[in-house]
């Protein structure tokens, strides 16, 4: 296993005129892995941004390590192996899209234009390269963007919100050239808040909410724990009784069963006994714990433990409560599922 | 050298389209075409006033279009985050900016040629195209472009700790200070009857400030009588302070963009 990108201890405090301070990012620990969807999910000025511009060498960090590609962020020779795509960006817009590429080429000393046609043709533009950017669209404009990203073919990529504002087919569109990168092996970190698309494209994320950490890992692993439900009508009253159990939840009425379970339980058995009884299954639903849960159970967790820990100044152990839940992501992230 | 010089040629596309100065150079050409037309003077007198006015209205414009071009080029960088795209190529900071600056004098060139081209169309036309005239007209030209690339160097260097407003006042002060107070200050440094102090802060003003005045050549010109004398070194010793000048508040703003958060 090889890491694109690790940070330790990463620290970002900007200080403010008459002394105060504030910590964008704190003592943020990540481990990128090559090859993979690494989402970096938090709310609006979580630090998710900072984050991207110390790794990408464009602020320095007050405190602790980040490394990209093996090396100290904003080295520039992993400049030409990486690439960038800024939250809503913009682009000089009297240039057509086809000029905007060939422009961010020339910066690599690349000098090629049948690869930037190609490029573009590959992000859907091939019909509108050469109309000013001041008149694309907004997906068209992040299709563009990522056309230029693409230039120096590289390795790791960070695209921060890819999908901010995007109408829901500019973000399917966005989605599915996210998807093709990972078939060509490339490592690409994206942060977002909107937990949609990174639910179907990321391998792994991390989730951070006032510049801290409060999970990390397997998408799998995070989303574990969600619950199967089960309908069967003609269900006798012994089968019924056979199936309860402490861990489901169980309503009956009229032979008609609603059978509510962790998606850990024994589904084969459950509708083998159903129908062995005579029972008709009617349906059966998965109800996969979403990332939305997952984010919401975070943030909420994160803010409640910052609010004890505010409370409990003095009793000396304040850390408790969060450090235990980071554990508990970490222990996740290495079990194979 | 690459980057530098697509960033240039990009900055150069920008400029060249913005609508403020655009619209600053529009008003420059109508002012020199209608000067002409400020007549009712003898020939001789007509020609020295329609000389200083239209020598005026060229330097007035390109010193306005060379802060207004520079001291948002940088924050518009940063505030549109097309910076970031570019730091994240591999491309140093110092090449930013001197791709910007060499930009922006390429366009402040462009835009005193085309004044230039047509001052001396509109001086031909009414005062007959004597060559030696229209070719000493070229050549104070060519010394505001000078000039105003300087003052361009001055304007980037406070943009890289400055906002826009106040390094629009910052610079055009300095420019000021350099061109029009220059022998304000002068007369105050050499002065015996001020205090010494007084004195001191006037020469320290001069040392500092870019002797923008001396690239006003253009009395040898309008006063046909008035020559420089040695022309050839004084026009190279002017080119060189130029560059010297430049070179220093380029390493400057490298100095400190280099260590700025952007
Ligand atoms: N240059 C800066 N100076 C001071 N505070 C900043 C600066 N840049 C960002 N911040 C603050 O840092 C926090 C995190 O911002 P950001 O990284 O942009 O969040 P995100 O991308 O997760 O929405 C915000 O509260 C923002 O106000
Ligand atoms: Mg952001």
């Amino acid at each position: 296993m090889s890491l694109a990108i690790e940070t330790i201890d990463l620290v970002k405090t900007y200080k403010h005129r008459g002394g105060a301070s504030n910590t964008v990012v704190d003592n943020l620990n990540l481990q990128v892995e090559s090859g993979e969807i690494f989402g970096f999910l938090g709310p609006n000025g979580a630090g998710k941004t900072t984050t991207i511009k110390m790794l990408l060498g464009i602020i320095g960090q007050t405190s602790g390590v980040a490394n990209v590609l093996g090396r100290e962020a904003g080295d520039i020779e992993i400049h030409k192996r990486i690439s960038y795509l800024p939250e809503k960006p913009y682009y000089y817009e009297y240039m057509s899209g086809l000029e905007l590429v060939i422009f961010y080429a020339s910066l690599f000393g690349i000098r090629d234009n049948d690869r930037c046609k190609e490029l573009l043709r590959r992000v859907n533009l091939a019909n509108d390269m050469n109309r000013p950017l001041s008149t694309y669209s907004k997906g068209m404009q992040q299709r563009v963007g990522l056309a230029q990203s693409l230039i120096n073919n590289p390795e790791l990529l960070f695209l921060d919100e890819p999908t901010g504002g995007l109408d829901p087919i500019a973000h399917i569109e966005i989605r599915d050239l996210i998807l093709q990168f990972r078939e060509e092996g490339k490592t690409v970190f994206i942060s977002s808040h909107e937990l949609s698309d990174v639910e179907r494209i990321c391998d792994r994320v991390a989730i951070i909410n006032k510049g801290q950490l409060v999970a990390q890992g397997r998408l799998t692993d995070l989303l574990a724990g969600g619950r199967v439900e089960v309908t069967a009508e003609g269900v006798s009253d012994a089968v019924s009784d056979s199936l309860r159990h402490e861990n489901r939840i169980v309503s009956f009425k009229d032979g008609r069963l609603i059978l509510d379970a962790p998606d850990s339980d024994d589904l084969n058995g459950m509708i083998d006994a159903l129908r062995n009884g005579g029972a008709q299954v009617v349906s059966v639903i998965p109800r996969r714990k979403r990332l939305e849960d997952l984010f919401i159970e975070a943030v909420a967790e994160d803010d409640t433990a910052k609010g004890r820990q505010r409370g409990r100044m003095t009793d000396g152990n304040s850390d408790g409560t969060k450090s235990a839940e980071v554990e508990e992501v970490k222990t996740g992230e290495g079990d194979p599922s | 050298m690459n980057a530098v010089l697509s960033i240039a040629r990009t900055t150069l596309g920008e400029a060249i389209r913005r609508r403020v100065l655009l619209v600053i150079l529009l008003i420059a050409l109508l002012l020199l075409v209608i000067a002409p037309g400020m007549n009712g003077l003898t020939a001789r007198q007509s020609q020295t006033v329609l000389l200083s006015l239209i020598l005026g209205v060229l330097q007035l414009s390109s010193a306005v279009i060379a802060i207004v071009l520079t001291v948002y080029m940088i924050p518009n960088e940063v505030e549109r985050r097309t910076i970031y795209t570019i730091l994240s190529k591999p491309v140093l900071r110092w090449q930013f900016l001197l791709g910007k600056y060499l930009g922006a004098v390429s366009a402040l060139g462009l835009m005193i040629m085309l004044m230039t081209g047509t001052m001396i169309a509109v001086f031909a036309a009414f005062q007959g195209p004597n060559v030696e005239t229209l070719a000493s007209l070229a050549r104070v030209a060519m010394m505001y472009f000078v000039q105003m690339c300087l003052l361009a160097a001055v304007a980037i260097f406070f943009s890289t700790f400055v906002q826009p407003v106040v390094n629009f006042f910052l610079s055009g002060g300095v420019y000021l200070v350099g061109t029009v107070f220059g022998s304000l200050f002068a007369t105050i440094a050499e002065s015996q009857q001020l205090p010494q102090l007084v004195r001191l802060a006037a020469q320290l003003v001069m040392l500092i400030v870019p002797n923008f005045g001396q690239y006003n050549v253009q009395n040898s010109v309008i006063n046909s009588g008035a020559q420089i004398v040695g022309e050839g070194i004084y026009y190279t010793n002017l080119a060189v302070y130029g560059i010297v000048y430049i070179s220093i508040l380029l390493l400057g703003a490298m100095l400190i963009f280099d260590r700025r958060e952007v």
